[in-house]
């Protein structure tokens, strides 16, 4: 506990004196204003008027102390109490764009990736959520957000559009704009491209896109079919470029022995490359374990510096200014009735 | 410098416009039991004189009733008795200060027995001395007398005592005079009552009581109509704040607005007044009150009436 405007206690000292000084000299000079009466024990002896005497002066003291309490707290109001905390907030900076593999490839596994992004999403705080679905063109669904009841509608909307549901095929719509099917290359550069600048005083005018991390979760088999603009060592010298990691989860790596022309291969070297990671998974229910160690990784990598944090704390003081009012209120009363 | 004589003179020719003119001198003529055997003549009967003055048989002739006037053998003395302590320089219940009811009452009292030739003396003072100045005829010594109270009565002159100056009058004055005696509300206690019966024996006694300010409530209703206007003031507005000559303490006059101070002080006052009345009329003193200036004629005219009706 401390004062900010300590110096406002000697001020109101002061002034409070001067007022009483001030208050004395009038007072005097009232004595001759007043009628002089002879006989004034006549009065004062009666019971009656002494009970008067006796009740008024209760009062009195009542709205005496009621006005002391009450300039005494606003005082303590008006010097600003406050507590000085130290507080080290869990910072979830991060900015992360689920990158999806439609083509007929994954359709057997993208279900499942769905529904992993949706638990993903609820367990989420102040991390931003992008979703982009590619196959020969890519679509971006929802931009970057940290509206989560948004980010289920959506994935609750993408995973009936996975499993079939009647109505649901305009989901992906545009995916197949270009030539060719599974344009893996071009499908991450999209993502890449779905972060905000990142050059200082960027496209959102913030400056604060620098301190957060980017992330691509990139759900694809690489099987490339057609000729994509970029390469995905292109698309990856892109993420590397703008400080995106990429971690490729690859659902069915099909790769047998070590020739880096493979496609699990060379999506593994395009995503270390970036500081990400691959990971070849056999079985879909392996990817909530793999998308809890991103997040972990993510997580450790930022932590905030420890912050003073200076609070007013005049909740008492006025809480007792207002009582004391309201007692001087009904003692005032009950002097001039 | 406005002379107090001169005020006192036109509050009486008002009250004589009112009245009968002479009815006031008449009234005072009647005071006095001792008269010399000394015919001297014959006047017209003005209301107030002894009805056993009236010459019947000369009225009988005359045609309207004629007085024997007879030959006043010895000037009458007047001693004005009064009480100059701070007391009387409260308000009294007018609003004025006492002071100026004692004044004016001192006055009229004075000018009728100057009227009358005969001469006026006073006696007044405070707890701590009592001073006489001697009875003399004429205005100037009138209008000297009234100086005298009106300048030794203040807010800073010692405690007020009236019993002081009638033992003082008791012991220092033996021949046979009219004693005035102008107080405030006082209760005579036994000691002020074996006075005033030993003074009572010698002299004649008319004494008029000077109400004191209501310390609580307004005015009594029906007392005095001449103070309506005056109490109606009073009671406009919020309570004064009054404070005691005695010991300067304050008297917040809020606190003596409620209905049971008013009602106790009432009936206190009530007592004290009553108090006094029995004690004075046990003891064949006239008695009668004043409030403000403005009753002090119709009170000094009521005053002599009761006095003559006492006899």
């Amino acid at each position: 506990m401390e004062l900010i405007f300590w110096w406002m206690i000697p001020a109101a000292l002061l002034l409070g004196a001067g007022t009483y000084w001030l208050a004395r000299k009038r007072e005097q000079g009232r004595q001759a204003a007043l009628r002089p009466v002879a006989h004034g024990h006549r009065l004062t002896e009666l019971p009656e008027y002494q009970a008067a005497v006796r009740r008024h002066r209760r009062w009195l003291t009542v709205a005496a102390i009621a006005g002391g309490v009450l300039m005494a707290a606003a005082l303590v109001a008006a010097a600003r109490p406050a507590g000085r905390s130290t507080i080290s907030p869990e910072q979830r900076n991060r900015d992360i764009i689920l990158c999806l593999d439609a083509s007929g490839s994954m359709s057997s596994a993208d279900a499942a990736v769905v529904e992993v992004f949706a638990r993903l999403a609820q367990g989420f705080d102040g991390e931003r959520l992008g979703l982009t679905v590619f196959d020969s063109s890519a679509v971006q669904v929802f931009p970057l957000t940290d509206d989560y009841d948004f980010v289920q509608e959506q994935l609750q909307a993408a995973r009936e559009a996975f499993d079939g549901a009647p109505g649901s095929a305009g989901f992906l719509d545009g995916t197949w704009n270009g030539a060719g099917s599974s344009l893996i290359g071009d499908g991450l550069a999209s993502c890449v491209q779905g972060f905000p600048a990142t050059d200082g005083g960027g496209a959102d005018g913030s400056g604060g896109s620098e301190e957060r991390s980017r992330s691509v979760v990139l759900a694809t088999d690489n099987f490339v079919s057609g000729e994509p603009i970029f390469t995905l060592t292109e698309a990856a010298a892109l993420a590397r470029k703008k400080d995106v990691r990429v971690y490729a989860l690859n659902p069915g790596d099909f790769d047998y022995g070590t020739d880096p022309d493979q496609p699990g291969a060379e999506l593994r070297a395009a995503a270390e490359g970036t500081g990400g990671a691959y990971y070849p998974l056999d079985s879909p229910d392996a990817v909530a374990d793999i998308i809890r160690k991103v997040q972990s990784t993510e997580a450790t990598a930022f932590t905030a510096a420890p912050k003073a944090v200076v609070s007013d704390r005049a909740e008492i003081p006025l809480g007792i200014a207002l009582v004391s009012g309201l007692v001087l209120a009904g003692a005032t009363w009950r002097l001039r009735s | 410098m406005s002379s107090l004589l001169t005020r006192v003179k036109s509050k009486m020719s008002i009250f004589a416009h009112r009245k009968a003119r002479g009815m006031l001198d008449g009234e005072y003529g009647s005071v006095f039991k001792g008269r010399s055997l000394d015919f001297d003549d014959l006047r017209a009967y003005l209301p107030g004189d002894e009805v056993r003055d009236i010459d019947w048989k000369a009225s009988a002739r005359h045609g309207s009733p004629l007085i024997k006037r007879y030959v006043a053998v010895r000037r009458q003395t007047v001693l004005l008795v009064t009480d100059t302590g701070r007391n009387m320089a409260a308000s009294s219940l007018g609003g004025e200060a006492k002071k100026d009811v004692a004044v004016m009452a001192l006055g009229v009292v004075g000018y009728l027995a100057h009227r009358h030739g005969d001469v006026v003396g006073l006696v007044c003072g405070d707890e701590a001395e009592s001073r006489s100045l001697p009875a003399k005829a004429g205005e100037a010594h009138l209008e000297r007398l009234l100086r005298a109270v009106n300048d030794s009565t203040a807010l800073t002159s010692p405690r007020s005592s009236i019993g002081e100056q009638l033992s003082y009058v008791a012991r220092n004055f033996g021949q046979r005079m009219l004693l005035f005696v102008v107080a405030d509300e006082v209760v005579p206690d036994a000691g002020m009552e074996r006075v005033l019966r030993r003074l009572r024996a010698q002299h004649e006694v008319l004494w008029l009581t000077v109400r004191d300010a209501q310390l609580a409530g307004a005015g009594p209703a029906g007392l005095q109509p001449a103070r309506t206007e005056a109490a109606g003031a009073q009671t406009a507005g919020p309570p004064a704040d009054r404070y005691d000559v005695a010991d300067a303490g304050l008297l917040p006059g809020r606190l003596a607005a409620s209905d049971t101070v008013i009602r106790a002080y009432a009936a206190a006052q009530e007592q004290r007044d009553a108090a006094r009345e029995s004690v004075l009329r046990r003891l064949g003193i006239a008695h009668v009150q004043a409030g403000s200036s403005h009753d002090v004629m119709p009170a000094v005219f009521t005053l002599l009436e009761r006095h003559r009706r006492g006899k």
